[in-house]
């Protein structure tokens, strides 16, 4: 059984009329201990699905419309309050893109942490529970940093501090949603080098969520690519960033500057992302997409396993 | 933090004197003073009046005035109220704690319903209490405050449940001192609360946007995901980062309540500070004009100074210097 299982997940903002359709047969699976990548434009439905499974997405608007979320076996869309925030930080735990906004600006750090530890491992909120964890993200001083405001500390601090409060109550699924993305170059590769090796330590599952596909080799096992509110391509890391097989992950690759290799121009996706309840009829990239074919904008494409453990929407993909 | 508390009542000093120096100018522009109806007594000879009015320096120009007043300030004495034939001191102060504690208790009484109002507003967005709280809101600021007055005058006069006037009985001198609290309180009530719905709906709807705010705010989400009851959440770390603009609010909502309270002290004639500044005004009686005016200044600023402390006792990323 996987860890988690998400089974043709459809979501909408809105009821009745108003209602648009944000997550459209969503379907992911993640096993424990694996690493997968959610990668796609800002707007797609990333942070969406990845809130989704421990049902952090407000509701309403939120109104989840069919699918399931198995985590551990166990449907979150059907759960009780008291049975999510059982679940919230006990199996999955979450880091934010934006660390400053995600600590509370009037409470210390050690407060936070203490609160992270407490629904989960009550036992174990103690002082010297969070100095060990402050040092597990490799924060220098933990014992005075317990007494620092989180305007104190720098942006990489607080996220080190963020991940130390999601590993506080030994989730076994990290939710990473664009964790370096509000950080300096230099930090963001310190922040994704600590992820990695928790990950090897701790042996967590962990969903990241990127629009940089640079990342996507370091980390991930496997690769999911979402396009307005569906999974394009789904594919083991290495091979799709050898060849990838869908055309949008292909024009995300082309607007990627490479450091090797013969200088080309930097191909930009004409057009934009798709907004939420605005989704063209059939394939979804068909009017960005380079090789479009007129039938594309008729029937909305399936999504095929071609190879093994490779998955496109596209019937054109050879 | 001792500095700071130095620096903003050293601030207090060229803010009061440019306000009481405004004052004296604008009462000079206005033609005559309190002693020209007395001209128009025939029993009252033209020298009496010239002597009292050089007896209160009437006579000289208004720089030389406000020099004679702010000698005697500074010795602790506020001048004499022609009108009341007495010091300006005792009858300021007097009236100043009636205004105070009228406000203060209508401050109470609006923020001990407007901020749980406002709060449960937020969190039940959309439903029935909501829409009843706006309607409040919606009916509280449209409502003028003379309106309100008079309908709470006509409400005491109807029922007889409540005085009609004053601060207390005419025999408060004659009652034990718990009789003499229940008095006071008795006559308190009706103003207090008139002020107090005046200002309620503005503070309710601020309350309501700040923690629709904070609700939305990443670090609400991130306490959620680290399973902390919905309840927490909002008590904890909504709430408590809500609350911020409201202390900055509650400086001007001191200010506000003080020009409420001109209003409401007139119409339900309450002794307090705002209808001593209107009769003094009236009457010419221009040193307690002056005195009230530099009272109410004093009283808006410390009102601002203890909403910046609170602030920062508040929010620790506010340091004072």
């Amino acid at each position: 059984m996987a860890l988690l299982e998400i089974n043709n997940l459809k979501m909408d903002f809105g009821k009745g009329a108003d209602a648009a359709r944000a997550l459209d047969g969503l379907s992911l699976t993640i096993g424990a201990g694996e690493t997968v990548c959610l990668v796609g434009e800002s707007g797609c439905g990333k942070t969406v699905t990845a809130l989704s499974i421990a049902r952090l997405v407000p509701a309403p608007p939120a109104h989840y419309v069919g699918g399931e979320i198995l985590l551990n076996g166990r449907n979150t869309l059907t759960m009780s309050a008291r049975e999510l925030q059982a679940i919230r930080g006990g199996v999955v735990s979450y880091v934010f893109q934006d660390p400053g906004a995600s600590l509370n600006p009037v409470f210390r750090i050690g407060n936070q942490i203490k609160e992270a530890l407490k629904p989960h491992r009550p036992a174990r909120a103690t002082d010297a529970e969070m100095i060990r964890l402050l040092k597990l993200v490799g924060i220098s001083a933990p014992e005075s940093r317990l007494k620092n405001y989180p305007f104190e500390l720098s942006g990489g601090m607080q996220q080190r501090v963020m991940i130390a409060m999601a590993l506080a109550s030994e989730p076994r699924l990290l939710v990473a949603d664009e964790p370096t993305t509000a950080l300096d170059v230099t930090i963001q590769a310190q922040i994704l080098d600590l992820l990695r090796d928790l990950k090897q330590r701790l042996g967590m599952a962990i969903l990241l969520i990127t629009h940089n596909l640079g990342i996507v080799g370091d980390m991930a096992d496997r690769v999911a690519v979402m396009y307005a509110g569906q999974i394009v391509e789904l594919s083991p890391a290495k091979e799709l960033l050898r060849r990838p097989l869908h055309p949008y992950t292909q024009a995300l690759m082309n607007s990627v500057p490479k450091l090797r290799g013969d200088v080309q121009r930097l191909s930009a996706i004409p057009g934009n992302v798709p907004r939420i309840g605005k989704f063209p009829p059939g394939c979804r990239f068909a009017p960005r997409c380079p090789v479009a074919r007129p039938e594309c904008s008729d029937k909305l494409p399936e999504l095929i396993e071609v190879e093994l453990g490779r998955w496109v929407r596209c019937p054109f993909w050879k | 933090m001792l500095k700071f508390v130095l620096k903003r009542l050293l601030h207090m000093i060229p803010l009061l004197l440019g306000v009481s120096l405004l004052t004296f100018l604008l009462m000079s522009l206005a033609p005559g003073d309190y002693f020209t109806t007395l001209l128009q007594n025939p029993q009252i000879s033209p020298d009496t009046v010239a002597r009292l009015k050089a007896q209160f320096h009437l006579d000289q120009p208004w720089y030389v005035q406000y020099f004679y007043w702010f000698k005697s300030v500074l010795h602790g004495d506020f001048g004499y109220s022609m009108a009341y034939k007495i010091p300006a001191t005792s009858l300021i102060f007097a009236r100043l704690w009636n205004t105070f504690l009228l406000s203060f208790v209508a401050m109470i009484m609006a923020w001990a319903v407007a901020v749980p109002l406002g709060i449960w507003a937020a969190v039940k967005k959309d439903s029935w209490i909501d829409r009843a709280c706006s309607l409040i809101a919606f009916v509280g600021l449209s409502v003028p405050d003379v309106l309100l007055s008079l309908l709470a005058l006509w409400f005491a006069a109807a029922t007889r449940w409540f005085p009609v006037g004053g601060a207390q009985s005419p025999y408060y001198d004659l009652l034990t001192p718990m009789q003499q609290f229940w008095d006071r309180v008795h006559y308190l009530i009706l103003p207090a609360l008139v002020l107090a719905a005046s200002s309620l709906a503005g503070i309710m709807r601020q309350m309501r946007s700040n923690l629709l705010d904070t609700l939305r705010a990443e670090y609400v989400t991130a306490a959620r995901a680290r399973g902390l009851g919905e309840g927490w959440v909002i008590w904890k770390h909504a709430l408590r980062n809500a609350i911020n603009p409201l202390l900055t609010i509650f400086g001007y909502s001191l200010a506000s309540l003080l020009s409420g309270a001109f209003i409401v002290e007139n119409i339900m004639a309450w002794p307090g500070l705002g209808r001593l500044t209107m009769e003094a005004f009236f009457a010419k009686d221009s040193y307690l004009v002056v005195d009230s005016v530099v009272m109410a200044t004093a009283l808006l600023v410390m009102g601002n100074f203890i909403a910046d402390l609170l602030l920062a006792w508040s929010d620790p990323r506010i340091r004072l210097k």
